[in-house]
């Protein structure tokens, strides 16, 4: 049925031309059939074409409907004979179709086979409404889209035909011109052949239902010998490729094969297994022995093992850990396929994981303990430096007085100028150690209206021996009547001391630029103050994020706490503390602090 | 305190400068001060006997790289150092090199004066030294090769007359020369003579 695959119908058409004027009724002139002469009934030829007709539908399926129509053509002697079916895909016959397709034509409109018209606006679509015949007389009238399927059809009878009392069709006879008219003789013997067609129809549709289901049984059936040729060649691989160990067993403890792996793994030879020497249930240690029987209870329920971990016996006696997972094949349920993974060198690997995470805990620990001696013994270095300085100076100078005293030489505006420095040196010295014991002290927060400014020169003085020591120069930024703040002069200090000697720190490895420390405070557009502590150091890098995780560190020593406790502190006093990477080298860390409301 | 002298104070902290300056002046020594090594080393040094107060810990270079520093400049100047936290590699390290004493700070006064008393003799021994080798030098080339000649033999113990018959010149010749050279010398006998040319000894072996 070449017809039911091609379509000649101008859709496009049909839906630009809009619906005509003419009514159904101005069309149609069936009651004319009773009132016209009738020729006489040829019943000798009307039987000959339904036999040819019934030897066709047995012989040649395929052509019946073209034979229908050109039987038509043959009894009515019009001058086109077709006939249209409701479809909805356009191919098979569909009584909820959309569309009629005329899959046969005979005589003058042959030319228009494969075309169709709307179901619900057209010729046949009218006489399925009205279930009955109809006679058309230039139908085009009302149906615009049939002006241009020419010749035009001046007469057309249209008589519908039925399955199961469902129309689905019709057959149709065509006059092109007024060289005869349909009389109700045509009407009768269309009515015969409308039967014809119903019954030929149902053949028709049986055998293309059955063709249709033998094609799709036939494309499965491939598809599934196709899919199981791929899917066997896919295992086939995974078996050979030996990534996996594969072994086939069944349920009373026999391995029946398996792969160069899973042998590898267990240390067997081909002949062992062969042989039927080997046993899963024997290469199975005894505190096992419970999980298996488990996996066999899965198996026998679901069909499956989930994975799980074990130990095999190796030929050595020796023991493998193992993953393993599994199957049993459809069938008598007797037999399955398990793959089983060797987790020796994941185990190995686990194994010195923790190893070197016990020993880094330990190395962490010393570390700890170090820094904090280091750090003990740098304070006591800074502060003897700090407090040595006037106190060697107070000394020198009494001892000059002293001295001079004996002599009997003292001068007194000497006298008076060297204790005035005697007293300015002393007052140095305490304030150093007033600072120096501010800082030490571990007081719970004592928030007190302060300037940030006021404790940036007393973190740099007090690291000041860092910064010579590292040859690292420090620029202060410092804006001028910043607000204050409520905070804790010490926790404050501890933060800034924090980030200075990281800082530091940061630049002790930079030999190919300045090591450069900016220290910035300043005023946020929200009113917050901001301070940013910058160097010249090797920056964050990827690492910008995690600073502030507890017990993350870059450096050989020290323990990765003190951005995260300085971070802690800064919030607490309602503040954020952050890290961005510098430019072009190093890292910036800010943090801000809200300004004391009450203050100027 | 014999002859002028001079104490250069190197620290970074200008009241340790001024104490120590006022402190040396009570026992008649002049300071002058320095604020980093760096400016020490642009200061161009009088022909005088001197030594240096040094603090370990310096802005720049530090107190022992500054010693380090001297050295290969050839500059011969004691070094007292002074320190805020003394430690003993730090100080071991310091003597090793020639320090004449590390003292931490506070320090005794009489500790320090004495230190820079030691420093400033050993100074000054180094440099009448270095004059007298200077002077003994210059008189020695004052010498004719052929008066430098018999006066090595004489030194060595020859005879005049073994020494003109090793020159084969008359004995009154090498008499003339011999008396001439021990006048040029200025030695007093031939003793004084022998110790000159024992001290020379050195510089001669390196000249020849």
């Amino acid at each position: 049925m070449s017809s039911f695959s091609t379509s000649r119908v101008n859709t496009a058409l049909e839906d630009s031309i809009p619906e005509a004027g003419a009514s159904l009724e101005s069309i149609l002139c069936t009651e004319e059939l009773r009132r016209r002469p009738s020729r006489p009934p040829d019943y000798e030829k009307e039987n000959r074409a339904l036999v040819a007709l019934m030897s066709t539908l047995a012989d040649s399926p395929s052509t019946i409907f073209q034979t229908l129509a050109e039987t038509i053509l043959d009894i009515t002697q019009c001058d086109s004979a077709g006939l249209s079916l409701l479809t909805r895909d356009g191919k098979k016959p569909d009584i909820c179709g959309k569309r009629f397709y005329w899959p046969a034509i005979a005589g003058m409109w042959n030319p228009h086979v494969g075309g169709g018209t709307p179901r619900n606006f057209g010729p046949c679509g009218d006489v399925l409404d009205q279930n009955r015949t109809l006679l058309f007389r230039h139908f085009e009238r009302r149906y615009p889209y049939l002006m241009p399927v020419s010749p035009a059809a001046a007469e057309c009878l249209l008589v519908p035909f039925y399955v199961a009392g469902e129309a689905v069709g019709t057959i149709w006879a065509i006059m092109h011109s007024d060289r005869r008219k349909f009389d109700a003789e045509d009407d009768r013997v269309m009515a015969s052949l409308g039967k014809f067609a119903s019954s030929a129809y149902q053949a028709m549709s049986h055998i293309e239902d059955l063709k249709f289901q033998v094609s799709e049984r036939e494309k499965a059936e491939a598809e599934v010998r196709e899919l199981a040729r791929g899917l066997e060649a896919k295992i086939r691989r995974l078996v050979e490729a030996n990534v996996v160990g594969i072994v086939m067993w069944n349920l009373e403890g026999a391995i029946t094969g398996a792969n160069e792996e899973f042998l590898r793994t267990v240390q067997y030879d081909v002949e062992d297994i062969a042989s039927g020497r080997v046993r899963w249930t024997e290469l199975t240690p005894a505190e096992w022995r419970d999980r298996d029987e488990w996996a066999m209870t899965e198996l026998k329920t679901t069909g499956i093992f989930q994975t799980f971990e074990k130990e095999y016996f190796r030929k050595d006696g020796s023991r493998v850990p193992v993953l393993l997972g599994g199957a049993l094949f459809e069938g008598d349920g007797n037999d399955g396929v398990a793959f089983v993974l060797d987790l020796t060198e994941q185990k190995r690997a686990q194994e010195k994981l923790q190893e070197a995470q016990q020993s880094l805990y330990a190395t962490q620990g010393e570390l700890a303990r170090i820094s904090r001696l280091t750090t003990m013994g740098e304070l006591a270095a800074s502060i003897a430096h700090e407090v040595n300085q006037p106190l060697t100076a107070v000394t020198n100078n009494a001892n000059a007085c002293l001295r001079l005293h004996a002599d009997r030489n003292l001068d007194p505006d000497v006298l008076r100028r060297v204790l005035e420095e005697i007293v300015a040196d002393g007052n140095r010295a305490s304030a150093v150690i007033a600072r120096i014991r501010g800082f030490i002290k571990k007081s719970p927060a004592e928030k007190s209206k302060l300037d940030v400014n006021e404790v940036i020169p007393e973190v740099l003085a007090l690291v000041g021996p860092e910064l010579q020591k590292n040859r690292v120069s420090v620029e202060c930024d410092l804006k001028k009547a910043l607000p204050l703040v409520l905070a804790d002069r010490v926790q404050l200090q501890q933060v800034l001391l924090n980030l200075v000697v990281n800082g530091i720190e940061a630049m002790t490895a930079v030999t190919q630029r300045p090591r450069k420390l900016v220290v910035q405070s300043q005023i946020e557009e929200s009113g917050e103050l901001m301070v940013t502590v910058r160097d010249s150091g090797t920056g964050l890098g990827s690492e910008a994020d995690r600073v502030f995780t507890p017990f993350f560190t870059t450096k050989t020593h020290g323990m990765g706490m003190g951005l995260s406790i300085s971070r802690s502190l800064v919030e607490g006093h309602g503040g954020r503390l952050w890290a961005t990477p510098n430019s072009p080298h190093g890292a910036v860390f800010s943090f801000t602090l809200p300004a004391d409301g009450s203050s100027s | 305190m014999t002859g002028p002298s001079v104490v250069f104070v190197v620290d970074d902290d200008p009241s340790v400068r001024s104490s120590l300056k006022f402190l040396l002046s009570t026992v008649g020594l002049q300071a002058e001060t320095f604020d980093s090594a760096d400016s020490f080393l642009r200061k161009e040094l009088r022909d005088v006997s001197s030594c240096l107060v040094l603090d370990v810990r310096l802005p720049g270079l530090s107190g022992l790289d500054f010693q380090r520093e001297l050295a290969t400049r050839n500059i011969c100047i004691p070094i007292v150092f002074l320190t805020g936290h003394g430690d003993i590699p730090m100080s071991v390290r310091a003597m090793k090199a020639g320090a004449v004493e590390f003292l931490t700070k506070p320090f005794r006064d009489q500790d320090l004066l004495d230190a820079v008393r030691v420093a400033l003799d050993r100074d000054r021994a180094r440099r009448e030294q270095e004059k007298e080798m200077a002077d003994l030098r210059r008189r020695f080339d004052s010498l004719t090769a052929r008066e430098q000649e018999v006066v090595s033999m004489v030194v060595a113990g020859m005879l005049n007359k073994q020494i003109a018959a090793e020159l084969g010149t008359a004995e009154s010749t090498v008499k003339v020369q011999r008396s001439r050279a021990i006048e040029k010398m200025q030695a007093e006998s031939l003793a004084d003579l022998i110790k000159m040319f024992q001290k020379l000894q050195p510089l001669s072996e390196k000249a020849s």
